[in-house]
């Protein structure tokens, strides 16, 4: 086995005696304190994440928001200047490779965020299409940076924040924070409002110390989870993977067919013609029990799909998860069994956004 | 930290033996601090015989789900309906309000080959290095 990898925050986790463990072949914190506690400090106050497993690469050059388009479902050319998009990355047959959060930082100059997951195949994925453009420059920078992400209610009042208070929401920035040059958008992948901020590796700290200095706590990839999940927000590699088109995910919105030519859209067009035969369902267990990914769904004593995602949701004070079943039994109300190590526990189906922000 | 007057197993449960041949177990604080914020427990009904060792029950947190073994053969009792209401009873009290089933013994004997707590203080350190 591989030493794990660790981000240059993995001292500060170690001094508060986080629980660690191994995500994606990173050393990283589940929780510090509870994953319980640090979940309802994001819904309530503000958390702050070591987010730097996330890969993170430059796209720079006269030709890349044209390269971009050809290798992204959305098209980056149409993205202004100082603003974010999520996006998905497709196989040639539709398959979903990696979702991303794509920032414009100039006319001629991207910032990509990616999952911490194959990373290499990835890259390889870009140097292929990018191959016939010598005007494109990738620069994958994941290991001189690191990233944090600061999420909550109270996070626009944060003092530190007080430069980027004016973002609108998926707004990007290069600009100061706590005396360091970052790139910050108002995003997250928690359901509230909040920031994601690119530092330099070596200079992280001071960022991070900061924020708790003024009362921002520390919380783990437990909490990074669970808020995910309530918000009814997909994680790559469990809820979806190259063996999942985006149409069957629930994601056809983030695949613009209206321009030319880019990876997978003719696939893409043949599976949304034909329609999809399953689809992503939000779930929530009838009783105190818990579904995990992998669990078997059942209808009627039929297996009809497996649990993808599937946890507590604190805010919430039931048991929620996502899993793949037929499109004909996938209407909302619809009663399914979980199975859970060998016994049928009832669920219903329901709305995948099991959380809202200010309801 | 850990009682003095009760028994553990290698799997951190603990026994405490009460008059009569009877007993309380619960989780020891070892086991509900690896498995964080307990959300839910499937404990045994009362009347259920259980061995020795053999699993009686699951005890599910945020992250993980845990097997509960029992340290003594015998007869379930009764449950603590406190800690199936409220699971966060077990991390904040595990050798208190978080005890989880009690048992009439079967085979007291048993509890010979149970840790003392001197014993389990240092099987739970050589679990914690």
């Amino acid at each position: 086995m591989k030493p794990l990898k660790k981000t240059p925050l993995n001292e500060v986790h170690h001094q508060l005696k986080a629980r660690m463990i191994d995500f994606a072949g990173w050393e990283l914190p589940v929780w510090y304190t509870s994953v319980l506690e640090e979940h309802k400090t994001v819904r309530s106050a503000a958390g702050i994440f070591d987010v730097s497993d996330m890969g993170r690469v430059w796209v720079t050059g006269k030709e890349a928001g044209v390269f971009l388009d050809r290798i992204l479902t959305r098209p980056a050319q149409k993205l202004e200047v100082g603003s974010s998009q999520l996006s998905l990355m497709c196989l040639e047959n539709g398959g979903i490779l990696d979702d991303l959060w794509i920032f414009r930082v100039r006319t001629d100059r991207y910032l990509i965020v990616w999952n911490a997951a194959n990373t290499e195949e990835k890259l390889d994925w870009l140097s292929r299409w990018s191959d016939s453009d010598s005007h494109v420059l990738i620069e994958d920078v994941s290991a001189g940076t690191a990233m944090v992400a600061v999420q909550g209610p109270v996070v626009p009042h944060v003092k530190t924040l007080q430069s980027v208070s004016h973002l609108p929401r998926f707004g990007y920035a290069e600009t100061k924070i706590a005396g360091l040059s970052v790139s910050a958008a108002r995003t997250g992948y928690t359901g509230e409002d909040g920031f994601e901020i690119v530092a330099e590796a070596t200079k992280v700290l001071t960022l991070w110390e900061s924020f708790i200095e003024q009362g921002v706590k520390p919380c783990g990839l437990g909490a990074r989870d669970s808020l995910r999940l309530e918000a009814g927000m997909l994680l790559c590699g469990q809820d979806m993977d190259s063996g999942t088109d985006p149409f069957e995910a629930d994601l056809g919105w983030l695949v613009d067919f209206d321009r030319g030519d880019f990876v997978g859209k003719k696939s893409l067009l043949e599976i949304k013609r034909q329609g999809v035969k399953r689809e992503l369902i939000g779930f929530q267990m009838e009783g105190r029990e818990i579904a995990r990914p992998g669990y078997p769904i059942q209808k009627s004593g039929h297996e009809i799909g497996k649990v993808t995602s599937g946890g507590h949701a604190p805010t919430l004070g039931v048991n929620i998860g996502l899993g793949y079943v037929p499109v004909e039994l996938s209407a909302i109300g619809t009663g399914i069994e979980i199975m859970i190590r060998n016994k049928p526990v009832p669920a219903r189906i329901v709305n995948k956004r099991f959380y809202r922000r200010g309801v | 930290m850990n009682p003095k007057e009760y028994k553990y197993t290698k799997d951190h449960e603990w026994l405490c033996p009460e008059p009569g041949n009877k007993g309380r177990m619960g989780l020891a604080n070892y086991a509900q601090t690896q498995l964080g914020d307990i959300v839910f427990l499937d404990l045994p009904q009362s009347g259920t015989r259980v061995a020795q060792f053999k699993k009686i029950g699951e005890v599910e947190s945020v992250k993980a789900v845990s097997d509960l073994f029992s340290p003594a053969s015998g007869k379930v009792l009764e449950i603590n309906q406190s800690a199936v209401d409220e699971p966060k009873l077990v991390n904040e009290d595990p050798y208190g309000a978080g005890w989880l089933v009690r048992l009439e013994l079967s085979d007291p004997s048993e509890l010979d080959v149970l840790m003392n707590s001197d014993e389990y203080d240092k099987y739970e350190a050589e679990a914690s290095a």
